[in-house]
């Protein structure tokens, strides 16, 4: 249950409209502006983009907007946060100003603005209204939906209508393998105008994805690709053994299957502990064994890829071409083998974002994803 | 392009986040021991390792003349790398993997030769390296001519394409220049060279371009028409320190103008390409160089300055004058300052000066171009009210504090009309405050991808020798005469009157 009052130090004090607010907004700009000049600073205000957050719990509110607040170095951003609370009548508009905090060697500082909106009660058709004022004229508009998109509800639609691109996180929903198709309708439906679809599962896969890719830049290896017989992803489980949706495994598979021209064969099976095993054809039509199987390791956050094998026959030698997270976590190997004999190994670096770096790099593009798009459509037709 | 077989592009690159790896490559380092490999080439390629932006299968095989084995190789470049690379500390799990790849050749005569092409056919078989190379001369230039016909007497070029990446100066004089070009195609085609400007490789650099041709409201007043004119300033407050026996031959005529500030001032003055691409972006600078006018004999005297630091100070620290300085000899008649009148003489900028001007020992480091409008034609404010509006200004801030600013007149709030200059800041590092990488990563990884776009191509050297030479042929005679100008000025006041004639003044960086 939400707490009936905000926390008005965290997000500014309660104002009664609209005009007022942005009243309000401008008191505090030029508060911060000559906070700033006393300490022989000045203050710049900067928006590259509107970010639209929705969240219903307070928490996941809170943790959004602190996220944009570190996000400001980057994409300094209107953000508009809506908090959709259930049970209550009416809506409710607080604002809060900050200002980057600049580190001592510099003299300017970014102030950006983070709107709270909170919406309570059956006010599905209220909400579009007290976002479209909000927004800054002529800068893109990014839909940051917190937990599982509900579609068919007029909230989301009437969202979906004002935003240039719609950010998810299949990690964080209640059943994926509906959700996913959902989300890829929706891709389909917009895609004749200006709209893209991002899933933050993707972002997460694009070192892997790069990893993968490089190894048939080799000439030697490229012929493997087409030649591909078996692929092993494993993601990470926790111990209590919750049942994880491997959509991030599967998106990987979908989009190996999108760019391959890999058709279903069978649909997916569920296998050993959760995983699961089935075939694909190749453009050829010859068969591909595809098994995605949890592991619990340490360090490696349940639904996160914990590591890829690719195999080919290339004639008679069985090539393999494997991606491993080594123990200390923050790293990669990145080895091929023949007939079971290292050929190559390489170490690298395998960031682990966070949710900020992955909104980071979700908010540098602007437009749609058609390799996602693809990937997604792939997976969906598996299921 | 190259003569590889046809092997099928790989489809898993399609898609906008994974295309700027390059293809598997050897990068074969000349001068593997030297200064600007320890301080810039290595850090920028471990840097590249860490952002997972080399290929799958890349080698770097170091070659000098003095032999050291493998290990001894890999432990010295270790080293430079933990001292100079912009990431700290180094991480050892990549590093050490990265310098699996890493080999030595001693090339001091033929045998060296032979024995480095043995190991770059080795290194195809064992790293998978697509019989890529990419030979990258970081010698003194007295060395190039020697290696590259070594490249070419030993059959070092691969099975899969060959490149070569030659470090500045290229040449000394236009003569010069020709020649190194014409031993450098013996054995590369012009495509395959890529002469390096690292300023080019600037964020800001770019944002020249993208500025100028992705916006739609500066080009219409991007001419003579409503630009008054152009000032581009190169200042550094270093002296010569280190470099002395280097800068001493050459002076800040060689060493910044001939290719850094025209760079800029092409950039500035180039028509829009049809695309962004090498051919497109080069045709149009180099169109800009040939339209450079000639400082003839006659003119040499009113149209450029040239002075040399003295005694003076630098942030509150007395420092020694140029002929002071090490290994700087005492009579020595190095420019270490110079400014410049340039008109562009075509259609778009008929009679616009450009002036330019670089110096070492100024009050601060700062590169910038400022484009000057011209004031509105008609005042409609009475004078008192609009004492001290300016033109309008648009200065791009190349570094330090990398961005972009527009002044313009604004009405003072007070009842009645008070009109002042106000300036609207775009700040890179506040609206993208994000490491820019540093310019021999774009570079580096630009020339493994064949992409030539950021540098310098024949023709664009041989018109900035073209422009410089009879400069530097006056100067030699001594005319203007060398000004002195005290470290931690602006220079010399001969600069002053140089731009004051036209009755206009320097800007403050």
């Amino acid at each position: 249950m939400a707490p009936a009052v905000i926390d008005e130090a965290v997000w500014g004090a309660r104002v009664p409209s609209i005009s007022a607010l942005e009243r309000e907004l401008t008191r505090l700009r030029r508060a911060a502006s000559a906070h700033a000049k006393e300490q022989g600073h000045s203050v710049a205000r900067a928006a590259v983009l509107n970010l639209v957050v929705y969240a219903e719990r307070e928490m996941h509110a809170r943790r959004a907007a602190a996220s944009t607040s570190r996000l400001s170095d980057r994409h300094p951003s209107r953000a508009i946060v809506i908090l959709g609370q259930r049970k209550r009548e009416g809506v409710d508009v607080a604002i809060q100003l900050h200002c980057h905090v600049p580190r001592p060697d510099e003299t300017a500082q970014i102030c950006y603005e983070q709107i709270l909106a909170r919406v309570s009660g059956d006010a599905d058709e209220r909400v579009a209204s007290v976002v479209i004022p909000l927004l800054v004229p002529d800068l893109p508009v990014f839909l940051w939906w917190t937990g599982t998109p509900p579609h068919d509800t007029r909230k989301f639609d009437d969202l979906i209508a004002l935003a240039d691109r719609l950010i998810v996180d299949s990690a964080d929903f209640a059943r994926p393998d509906q959700t996913l198709a959902v989300i890829a309708e929706l891709a389909r439906t917009h895609g004749g105008r200006k709209f893209g679809v991002t899933d933050l599962n993707w972002t997460r896969l694009t070192p892997w994805r790069e990893l993968v890719a490089a190894f048939f830049d080799v000439d030697a290896w490229r012929p493997c690709l087409d030649n591909i017989v078996g692929v092993r992803v494993g993601f990470g489980v926790d111990m209590d053994g919750r049942d994880i949706h491997p959509s991030q495994a599967l998106l990987l598979i979908g989009w190996l299957a999108s760019r391959l021209g890999w058709k279903p064969v069978d649909a997916l099976a569920p296998s050993e502990a959760g995983g699961l095993l089935f075939k694909m054809a190749n453009a050829g039509g010859a068969p591909i064994v595809i098994r995605v199987r949890p592991r619990f390791e340490r360090g490696i956050e349940p639904g996160d890829t914990s590591g890829v094998r690719l195999q080919a026959k290339h004639g008679a030698d069985l090539y393999e071409f494997v991606l491993k997270r080594d123990p200390d976590p923050r790293h990669v190997t990145a080895t091929v083998l023949v007939n079971g004999e290292t050929r190559s190994r390489r170490v690298l670096p395998l960031p682990e974002p966070g949710i900020e770096e992955l909104l980071r790099e979700e908010l540098s593009i602007v437009g749609s994803d058609h390799v996602f798009e693809d990937a997604l459509h792939a997976l969906v037709a598996l299921a | 392009m190259s003569a590889t077989a046809p092997i099928a592009a790989n489809p898993l690159r399609e898609g906008l986040r994974l295309q700027r790896v390059p293809k598997p490559a050897t990068l074969v380092l000349f001068g593997g021991s030297g200064d600007l490999a320890h301080r810039k080439l290595l850090p920028a390629l471990y840097n590249l390792a860490l952002q997972r932006l080399l290929p799958a299968s890349f080698a770097v095989v170091g070659a000098a003349r003095s032999p050291v084995s493998d290990e001894a190789f890999r432990a010295e470049l270790h080293d430079a790398v933990a001292t100079h690379s912009r990431t700290k500390p180094i991480n050892e799990e990549v590093w050490s993997a990265f310098a699996q790849n890493i080999h030595f050749v001693a090339t001091a005569d033929d045998a060296g030769y032979d024995q480095l092409a043995r190991t770059l056919a080795q290194v195809d078989a064992e790293a998978g390296t697509n019989g890529n190379r990419l030979f990258y001369l970081a010698t003194p230039p007295q060395a190039y001519a020697p290696i590259i016909r070594a490249i070419g007497k030993h059959g070092l070029r691969g099975p899969g394409w060959s490149r070569i990446v030659v470090e500045k100066p290229f040449g000394r004089d236009l003569a010069s220049a020709m020649e190194l070009t014409s031993i450098v195609h013996e054995v590369f085609r012009e495509d395959e060279v890529f002469r390096i400007d690292h300023y080019l490789g600037k964020e800001t650099v770019q944002n020249i371009l993208v500025l100028r041709f992705a916006n739609g409201i500066f080009e219409p007043v991007w001419n003579r028409q409503y630009v008054d004119h152009v000032q581009i300033t190169v200042a550094e407050s270093l002296g010569v320190e280190e470099r002395a026996d280097y800068y001493d031959h050459a002076g800040a005529m060689r060493d910044i103008v001939q290719n850094h500030l025209l760079q800029l001032m092409a950039l500035v003055a180039m028509e829009p390409p049809a695309a962004f691409d090498d051919r497109a972006v080069r045709d149009e600078k180099v169109k800009v160089l040939r339209a450079l006018r000639p400082i003839s004999d006659r003119e040499v005297a009113a149209r450029t300055v040239r002075g040399q630091y003295a005694t003076g100070f630098i942030e509150g620290t007395e420092v020694p004058g140029y002929h002071k300085e090490l290994a700087v000899a005492p009579d020595s008649q190095t420019e270490t300052f110079v400014a410049l009148r340039c008109f562009v003489d075509n259609w778009r900028w008929e009679g616009t000066p450009f002036y330019l001007r670089t110096g070492k020992r100024l009050p601060k480091r700062s590169t910038e171009i400022a484009i000057r409008f011209r004031v509105a034609p008609h005042r409609i404010f009475n004078r008192d009210s609009s004492e001290g509006v300016d033109a309008n200004e648009l200065v791009i801030r190349i570094q330090p504090d990398e961005g972009i600013s527009l002044t313009f007149g604004a009405k003072v709030p007070v009842q009645g009309f008070r009109i002042r200059t106000v300036n609207m800041d775009f700040v890179y590092g506040a609206s993208f405050m994000l490491d820019a990488p540093d310019s021999y990563e774009t570079l580096i990884v630009d020339a493994l991808r064949g992409d030539a776009t950021l540098f310098t191509r024949r023709d664009e050297v041989e018109q900035q020798w073209t422009f410089i030479d009879p400069i530097l042929d006056a100067w030699r005679r001594g005319v203007p005469a060398l000004a002195p100008y005290p470290a931690g000025s602006w220079g010399p006041p001969e600069a002053d009157t140089l731009i004051e004639r036209d009755g206009r003044q320097w800007r403050r960086p």
